[in-house]
This record gives structure tokens, sequence and C-alpha cells, in this order.
């Protein structure tokens, strides 16, 4: 395994090497850098020539410009980068790492909810193919997957950011719409949780009912502008979550287990009561961060304990279930501070931007301040992965379940539950990872578009500007990050591959 | 029914009632209010219209707590000193306006008007020109130097007066070195002295544009170990060896390369408004706040925001209340959609210094040129060229006030305007009249179906659209429009340069200066393009440059502009239309015809209570 890992870096290297010469051979010839100088009425013509060549070495050879830049960033192998000076002098390090800054903050929370909603649509629409679920998402993945994306920005904005400003200052729903809203919502849950059209009648009809119903307390109650989840819904939020990782590993037959997650759950109820005086204004993310690690122990040890001779499972089960308990409490806790957030910026959603500067406020008003500003962009770039995402899983689900294994389980007499979570989830994920690592790489270096319509100075645009001046530093800036993070994830997909399958460590 | 109840139940906690104080009702009241007032204030507004060109006189000024946010475009702000051949921009210089004082400014027209606050200027001597500038008592950097004759000694100097040795000798790179040239020598003065005097030894009609505001010699001196009196000394000397020391400084170290104030000590203000280093969000946003020693008249508003976001991006930022100020791309879409959000946001439209004209080649080869079909060749084309109908359908659709432009040195928003059009203009080419206009073509002997090529930089859909208008009114006559629309049209080997068209379609952006069209119409002139050739024109020019009497200057103008139009250099056509969006709450948001924009007075936007 050592030697396919060291085989694999080596490899990366080379590949990074030769793209790096390619890239900045191709970007010096794609015009003259001193295009708009040469057209220039400015007396100190010459001077400003002078200045440039000295920033960008045009006075050296294009080999020599070359290993220039490959010695100042090969010093990154030592931490000590020196990616040298753009053509107005500007210092490329400080540009590189603002830039890549405030795309990773763009991409990461997409990249992470594009796999797990595409993911779980592929799954639910390959177990469901041919239903009208399958056909909705279906049309609608191929709907997203074409849309231009400034056209889904731009009337992203204006739904999503003017109107919904607009509307927050004094929201009320009309009775048309909360239908509206439980319909859409009834169909959708009952397509996805099939069965007979009896069934799927009675699905439907609750759910329009209890989502209604929903909707309507929410209103009445003024929810829109100041939410908050509250106890019960917390407490059944944790039974959901504990009804889940049951499903997913051992069922709801085994009596040990679920009642280690009831536990779980009660004494989630009790740590709710005694850290509230800590979650009210925390100090920073480690206590957040510590907060966790005590949740992952506590609900591992119940796990352990009561779980009897199955403890190890019972313990995934009951830190899930804590965790989702948690998870739920600190989103309770956000909530609630959503109306002074309102206060201090009665129109939340700005169309660009990062958030105000200079921003100062509770933990929670800084999450906000933080957050809100990343939902438009992020609804953008996700929409269009998950397009690709939900399509690529479901095809290798559909792949998988029509193997001559998954008939045979069944044929043991394995319920569905079983045969699709253990037996040909795992295995449809195996080409999934690869489309993950290069999806990263792309989205990193590929919102270039989105990165400009909400404002935002990403790598994208470092890379553009670049390239229309002629400037190799910042687009070989660029390239050190893509490019790497390419290559890297490309490397961690073959390893994660080679440990999934034997058969292609060679 | 039960699962609703059931779920009655489970949200019956599901508010944050507790935690957050019902502050929510006040907020919405508030913002009620506000919108109310928006309202009498647009009609308050609109009654009491500032007539002038210059500033409102706003009196005594309480600064208000509040931001205010602008944008310009997508381009960062990167030099404290904008007058370096790099730094030389829009969007440094929207920033550095509000940071430097100066002796006087643009007003909307692009009439000069004086800062009193900032000190005064005379001219004592018409011969040679002399020029007294007295600085005001109180003028102050924010870091409590006195503002001094020593910063204007350092402006004159770092325009690489050969008195100091020129250019080589200095290395400042300055975008202009028009104070070097036409001051020859130091100003005349003391170090640390509050006056100076300037002394032009040739005519210079532009004068009161020499001078404005100066960036702090101290902090240059200081760079060099120097004090600012011993810099100035220095200048007052001519000893160019020890002002040298300075211009690596000058030349870089005003600059933000990293796009951060490492060192506010370095960028004291003489304005209204001052740098902070950490109220620049990298990428993003930068904000000025009050400069706490500023002279003048305080600033309305605390805060005032660049933001840099690109220009797509403005018009709905606007809407949201991101951007509270912008001044788009004046089109019929953008304003539009400025005028579909009525309810809040406010539009002022007006003209750029900016014209539209379409100029003949006077070159051999030319149909236009005096070897073939002359004059009359050009007055035929003149009698064609539907220019209302042009106006009427793609510049009023923007600006409501828009008219035919018939002069070419003065604007039709300007004062003298009228009295010029009366002596050098009489209304022959206002309508088209085609029937003139086939007997000037075959006055002039052209045949059926004579190529015009009209050459503009494309693309550029409104002169798309105007050459459209002429191909269907000149080609009745027996001319054959061709649009020659071209990217590189202005562009080294562009068509041009090559001479590859009979008509030219272009603006000129006019800087308010009084000699810049020297170089347009003057025979040989480096902007004269076509080739235009006249005598008297150029004696005219001669005249006018030689002057430094705005009587004389109005009298020669009168007769280029009756000239150019006999001879038919070319004809004008319009001036860009400008429109700025505004949050209908702010107050003293007023369009500016020349090129420091909408911006101009932001030091006076305030939102109203």
């Amino acid at each position: 395994m050592l030697q396919f890992v060291l085989r694999r870096i080596a490899i990366s290297l080379v590949v990074l090497l030769m793209g790096s010469a390619l890239m900045f051979f191709a970007t010096i010839n794609a015009g003259d850098p001193l295009a708009d100088l040469r057209e220039s009425r400015a007396e100190n013509r010459e001077q400003l020539m002078q200045a440039r060549i000295e920033n960008m070495n045009l006075d050296l050879p294009w080999y020599q410009r070359y290993l220039t830049w490959l010695a100042g960033a090969s010093k990154c192998l030592v931490l000590a980068c020196d990616l040298g000076q753009a053509s107005n002098g500007a210092n490329i390090n400080s540009m590189l790492v603002n830039a890549a800054g405030a795309s990773l903050r763009l991409v990461s929370i997409s990249v992470v909810l594009a796999i797990v909603i595409g993911i779980a649509l592929g799954v639910l629409t390959a177990i469901r193919q041919y239903s009208g679920f399958d056909y909705t998402v279906t049309f609608a993945a191929f709907l997203f997957f074409s849309l231009p994306v400034f056209w889904a920005a731009v009337l992203l904005k204006d739904f999503g950011a003017i109107r919904f400003n607009n509307w927050i200052a004094d929201p009320a729903l009309s009775t048309t719409a909360m239908a509206v809203i439980a319909l859409v919502f009834a169909l959708l849950v009952a397509s996805v949780l099939g069965g007979d059209i009896r069934r799927q009648a009675v699905t439907f009809l609750v759910t329009a009912a209890v989502v209604f119903g929903v909707v309507f307390a929410f209103d009445s109650v003024g929810w829109w502008r100041k939410p908050a989840l509250g106890l019960p819904l917390i407490i059944l939020g944790g039974l959901l979550a504990l009804g889940f990782f049951l499903t997913m590993t051992v069922g709801l037959s085994q009596r040990k287990i679920t009642i280690a997650g009831l536990v779980t759950v009660a004494v989630g109820i009790v740590a709710y009561f005694v850290t509230a005086p800590i979650m009210v204004d925390p100090a920073n993310w480690w206590v957040i961060l510590a907060l966790i690690a005590v949740t992952v122990v506590v609900s591992g040890a119940i796990g352990w304990f009561l779980g009897g001779f199955e403890r190890k499972t019972a313990a995934y089960v009951t830190i899930g279930t804590g965790l989702g308990f948690a998870f739920l409490v600190f989103m309770d806790r956000l909530l609630r501070n959503w109306g002074a957030f309102l206060e201090i910026k009665p129109r939340p959603i700005s169309t660009i931007g990062s958030g105000i500067p200079e921003f100062e406020g509770t933990f929670w008003a800084e999450i906000f301040d933080w957050g809100v500003q990343l939902i438009l962009p992020t609804i953008v770039l996700t929409v269009i992965s998950i397009a690709g995402y939900s399509r690529y899983t479901r095809a290798s689900m559909l792949e998988t379940i029509n193997q001559d294994y998954i008939r045979t389980a069944r044929s043991k007499g394995l319920s569905d539950r079983v045969v699709y979570t253990k037996h040909a989830l795992r295995n449809a994920l195996i080409p999934i990872t690869t489309i993950v690592a290069f999806d990263f790489a792309a989205l990193l270096g590929g919102a270039v578009i989105t990165e400009s319509i909400f404002g935002w100075k990403g790598l994208g645009a470092m890379f553009r500007d670049g390239l229309n001046k002629v400037d190799p530093g910042p687009v070989m800036g660029y390239y050190l990050v893509a490019g790497g993070a390419a290559v890297l994830m490309n490397m961690l997909a073959d390893i994660a591959y080679a440990f999934l399958d034997p058969r292609i460590r060679r | 029914m039960a699962v609703v109840a059931a779920g009655a139940l489970v949200l019956a906690g599901c508010t944050s009632e507790s935690e957050t104080p019902d502050t929510g009702n006040a907020g919405t009241t508030d913002e009620g209010g506000s919108t109310d007032e928006a309202t009498t204030s647009e009609d308050g507004g609109a009654s009491e219209e500032p007539t002038s060109s210059a500033k409102a006189d706003l009196g005594e000024v309480t600064t208000k707590d509040d931001t205010i946010s602008f944008s310009t475009g997508a381009e960062e702000y990167n030099a404290y000193n904008g007058n370096t051949s790099s730094t030389n921009s829009t969007y440094n210089a929207v920033v550095n306006n509000q940071l430097f004082g100066g002796f006087w400014y643009w007003g909307t027209d692009g009439t000069v008007y004086p800062n009193e606050w900032f000190g005064s200027y005379e001219k004592t001597s018409e011969d040679p020109l002399t020029v007294e500038y007295t600085i005001s008592d109180e003028a102050v950097w924010s870091d409590g130097t006195p503002v001094t004759s020593n910063d204007f000694l350092l402006e004159w100097a770092s325009s690489n007066p050969e008195a100091l040795g020129g250019a080589e000798a200095l290395g400042f790179d300055p975008v202009s070195d028009t104070f070097g040239k036409y001051v020859p020598e130091a100003p005349e003065t003391e170090p640390s002295s509050k006056t100076f005097t300037v002394v032009y030894p040739d005519p210079y009609p532009d004068w009161e544009l020499v001078v404005s505001g100066a960036l702090p010699s101290h902090v240059a001196a200081d760079s060099a170990g120097m004090t600012g009196d011993e810099l100035a000394q220095a200048i007052l000397d001519g000893d160019g060896e020890t002002v040298a020391k300075v211009s690596e400084f000058w030349n870089t170290g005003w600059l933000f390369p990293d796009y951060q104030v490492t060192d506010e000590a370095l960028v004291p203000s003489s304005g209204p408004y001052t740098l902070q280093g950490s109220t620049w969000e990298s990428g993003e946003s930068l904000g000025l706040v009050p400069n706490d020693s500023f002279y003048g008249p305080k600033p309305a508003t605390k805060n005032l925001v660049f933001k840099f976001a690109a220009p797509e991006s403005h018009v709905q930022a606007l809407q949201n209340g991101d951007i509270n100020v912008i001044e788009p791309q004046a089109t019929v879409d953008t304003v539009d959609q400025l005028k579909g959000m009525s309810d809040t946001v406010s539009i002022a439209s007006g003209n750029e210094m900016t014209w539209e004209h379409l100029d003949y080649n006077f070159a051999e080869g030319s149909i236009f040129s005096e070897g073939e079909g002359g004059l009359a060749a050009r007055e035929a084309f003149a009698l064609c060229v539907p220019r209302e109908q042009i106006v009427q359908n793609l510049i009023q659709p923007i600006n409501p006030e828009a008219q035919v432009m018939n002069l070419r040195e003065k604007f039709p928003f300007q004062d003298d305007y009228q009295e010029v059009l009366e002596a050098a203009y009489d209304g022959r080419y206002d309508q088209v009249d085609l029937e003139a206009a086939k007997a000037k073509f075959a006055e002039a002997g052209l045949e059926d179906g004579a190529e015009v090529r009209i050459g503009y930089s494309a693309p550029n859909q409104r002169r798309t659209d105007e050459i459209a208008a002429i191909k269907a009114s000149c080609d009745e006559v027996g001319f054959n429009i061709v649009d020659g629309g071209d990217p590189k049209f202005f562009e080294s080997g562009g068509s041009l340069e090559t001479g590859d068209w009979e008509i030219a379609l272009f603006a000129w952006a006019g800087s308010g200066q009084i000699a810049s069209g020297q170089p347009i119409y003057e025979t040989d002139g480096g902007q004269n393009f076509g080739g235009f050739s006249n005598e008297e024109v150029d004696a005219a020019w001669e005249t006018l440059a030689k002057s430094n009497d705005p009587a004389v200057h109005l009298e020669q103008v009168k007769i280029i502009e009756k000239l150019l139009w006999d001879n038919l250099y070319g004809i004008p056509l319009f001036a860009h239309p400008g429109v700025v969006g505004y949050d209908n709450t702010l107050q003293n948001v007023r369009h500016n015809s020349t090129q420091t924009g909408v911006s101009w007075n932001a030091e006076q936007w305030v939102r109203a209570n």
C-alpha cells in the first residue's frame, strides 16, 4: 500500500510540473502584455513599460522566466512560497491567500451539500425507478444542469434576496401560498415513499395536512421573524435521527440498542438545560467543538454500556443520535438569534459581498452575517453539481441493484432495507468517489461567473484578470491551487479506490 | 386531524419570543416611517432642486451616524497617490477626492468653483500671468501638520520640471507634467508658508486647472530622512539631487499593492474623510471615516463605503440596498429597470461632457476630400443625417431633456452655449432636406451609390442604430452608407489609422479645458484624424491659446465654431446621456457631467430621517 501511495505521489508531482510548464507557456503566448501601453498616449510611456518589464521579467527569455517562477514556487515545498509579483507590482502570495480563502468559503459548503443531496436523490430515484418522483428528479436534473449560471444567479438575487428581504420586513403567507407549499411537500413525500395507490394517497393526505398545519402555525406565531425549534421539535428530531440510524444499521427490532438510543435522547434533554447558559453566547468555535466532543464521548459511552452484545453498533447509533440532537439544539439557538440579527440588518440577504465589513455582534449574529451571504451562491453552485451527482449515483446504483449478488441477497430473504443499505449502496458509491474528487477541484476554480455576479473576488477572478493582462503570475497562482487540488483530490480518490477495491492495487 | 393537533403541540414552544425582546415590531414601524418620510423628502427635494451647478450650501452640518455605499465598478482602490501614471484612474480618484482638499472643484456643468474652506487664489498680473494662492490658516493634515506651500512645492517638483533637472534626474513618474512645463521656475514662497505665487512666462488659458490639491510633502520628506521644510528649501534652491531622494517614495510608497493600509501615518487626509486600515475588506469594500481634524464643512454622513462590485450587479444591489448610489451605463434597458423600482429608487439623469460626432475624412481617396466631392459632398451628407430623429429615438428615452448638439467646444447645458450658437450656426442642418441634399450631391459631381464607410469602434449597439438611421435617410440622396464598425477601429494599425473610412463616428470626452481642442482642429494636429486643414481655424486657435482672457476665448470660439460649420469639419450629434440611480431616502445626490462623476459631492450625501 505504501509503495502504491508513494508512486501515486511521485506521478502527481510530475503531472503538476508538466502542467505548470504548459500553463505558463500558454499564458505568456496568449497576447502582448504591453498592448495597452503601446496604445497609450501617456508621456512617460517608456517608463511605464520599463516598470512592467521589470515586474514581469519580460527582458528574460521564456525559459528563464519559467525557471524563475518555478524556483519561487518550489519553495512552497518548504512552506515558503515566493510566487513573484503581478504586472502592477502586487504581491501574488497575498493575492492568492485572499482569493483562495474567498473561493474555499464559497464552494466548500456547496460541495458537501451537493454530495449529500445528490447521492441521496440518486439512490432514491434508483430505488423508485420509473416513478413520478424519478421522472421529476430526472427532469429537474437536466433543467439545472443546463441552467445558464448568470441568468439563474440574477433570478435568484431577485427572488432570494430582493423579494425575500421585502417579505421578511413584514412576513405573512396567504392561505393559497400555504396550500401550495403543503401540496408540493405532500407530492414529494408520497412519491418518494411509494407503495400502492392507497398507501400513496394516505401519505399524501397526511403530509399535506401536517405541512399545512406547521406552516399555518409558524405564520400565526410570527415564526419567520422570531423563529426557534423549541424542545418538543428538538425531541421529535432526536427521535427521527435515532430512527434513521437504526434503519441504516440494525433495524428497529434490536431492543437494547433502541433503549440505548432513547436514553441518549433523554440525556440530551438534560444537557439541553445544562448547557443553556453556555449556549446563550458562546465565546468562540472552540466551545462548540468541545461540546461536540463531550456529546460524542457521552453518547458513545451510553451505547457501549447499554448496547448489549452489539456494543460497537450501538455506539455508532447513539453517537449518531447524540450528534443529531446536538445539531438541533445548535440550530435552535441559532434560530432564536435571527430576530436580533434582523435588528442589525433589516434586509438580511445582500446581493453582493460576503457580509457587513467589520461586523461585531454575538457569536450567533456573526454566524448569520457570515452565513446568509453564502446562501445564494451556495444554492447556485449546489443546484448545478447536484444534477451530475444524482445522475451518476442513479446509474451506478441501478447497475448494482441488478447484479447477481443482490438477487442472491434478496432470495435469502433479506429485507429491502438491508439489501439497499448494506449490499447495494456501498458498492454503488465506489465510482462516485472519482467524480467527487474531480468536482471539488473543478468547483474551486470554476466558480468564475458565480464569484463575479455575487461580488466575491476568488480564484476565478484572479485567473481571468491574469489571462486578460497576459500576466502569468496570477494565472500560475491559480494553477497551483486549482491544479494542486485536482491532483491531490484525484490522488486521494485513487488511494480510497485502492482501499475499497483491492483488485486495482498493483 | 390528530396529526395536525400533535403537530401543534410539538410546535408550541417554537418561537424565540422569550429571548429576543419584542423589538421586531418597532423595527417594522420604523421602516414604515422612513418610507413615508422618503416620499415627503422626494417632493421637498424636487421643489428645492439646486439651480446652480455648484455644491449646495448645506449650512452647519452635523455628521449623521449612518452608512452610505457607492460603487464605480469591480476595480479596487490601490493608491493614495493617484497622480502617478500607473495609478491615475477613476476608481482611485473617487476615493482620493474625499481625502484631499483642493483650491477648486468641477460643478455639475463643468464650471470651475473655488473651495473657499481650503483657500483662495487670485490672478495678480496678466503679463506674465501670475497667480497668488493663499491656503486657509486652518487647513491641516489629519496628523496635525498644517497644509502649506511645502506640499505644493512637492506637487510642482513631482511634475519633473527642467529647473530641477527634469525627469532623468528626478525620477518622478507623474501622469501629467503640465505644472512643470508651463511653470518653469519654482513657485515663489518660503518653506511652510500659507501663500505661494505661480508665474507662467507664456500665456496658458487653462492655468486655473494647474493647481488644485497636493500630497503631504512632510510624509514624503520623512521617508528620505528630511523634514518638510528641508525638502521645500531644496526645491526652492533647485537642488534636484536632494529632491530626487523622495521620488522613489512618491512613485511607490503611497500605493497599496496588497490592498490594505499597513501604516495609517503615511496616508493623512486633508479632506472630509480619511482612510482607516481596518475598514478595508480586500476585494469587497473600502470604508472611509470622517477626518476628525477637518477644517471645512463636516461630511453629512459618517461612513462612506466604496464597494468593488461588477457593474452588472449594480442595479440589483441598488434595489436591495447593498449599494445606495450607482452610476450605471446609461442605456434604455438600465433606465427602464431603474424606473421599475421607483418605490425605492430615484433617478437623476443628465448629460455627460462626452459628445458624439461624425467626422469627415479629408484624405485623398475619400469622396469628401477637396480633390473629389469637396464641400458640396460634405453639405449633401450633412443635409441628410437625421440628427433630430437620432436624438429622439436613441437618447431621449434615457435623458428626456437631451437635444441635438450644434457646437463642438460648448455643451448645450453650459451658460454660453446659446451665445456662441447664435454667432456660429444658422440652423441650416437642423432638418433633413433630401431635395437640397440631392442638389448638393449632383453639384459635387458624385455618382449614385457613392460609398460612405462610417467607421466606429464595434460593438456598440447605439452607434449601429445611428448608422441604420443615417443609411435610411442618406441612401435616398445617392450615397451608399456602409456600416464600418470594427473592434480595432482605434487601435494602432486599425482602420482609423489606415484611413479606411469616409466618416468616423466616435465621441470626445470633454476635459473642461479651454484649449484642449486645438490638436483636434488645427492643421496636422495630433488628434485631427481626418486631416482637416484651414488657415483661419489655425489662426483662431493660436490666438485663443495665446491668451488668458475669457473674453478673447469666447470670441475665438465663436469664430472657430462658425468656420467649422462653414467648412464642415464634421457634424456634432449629441452629448452622451448619463444616469444616476440612488436610494430615494438619500438627499443631495446629483448627477455631474464631468469625469468626477456622481461622487463629486459624496460628502454631502445624507439619508433623510
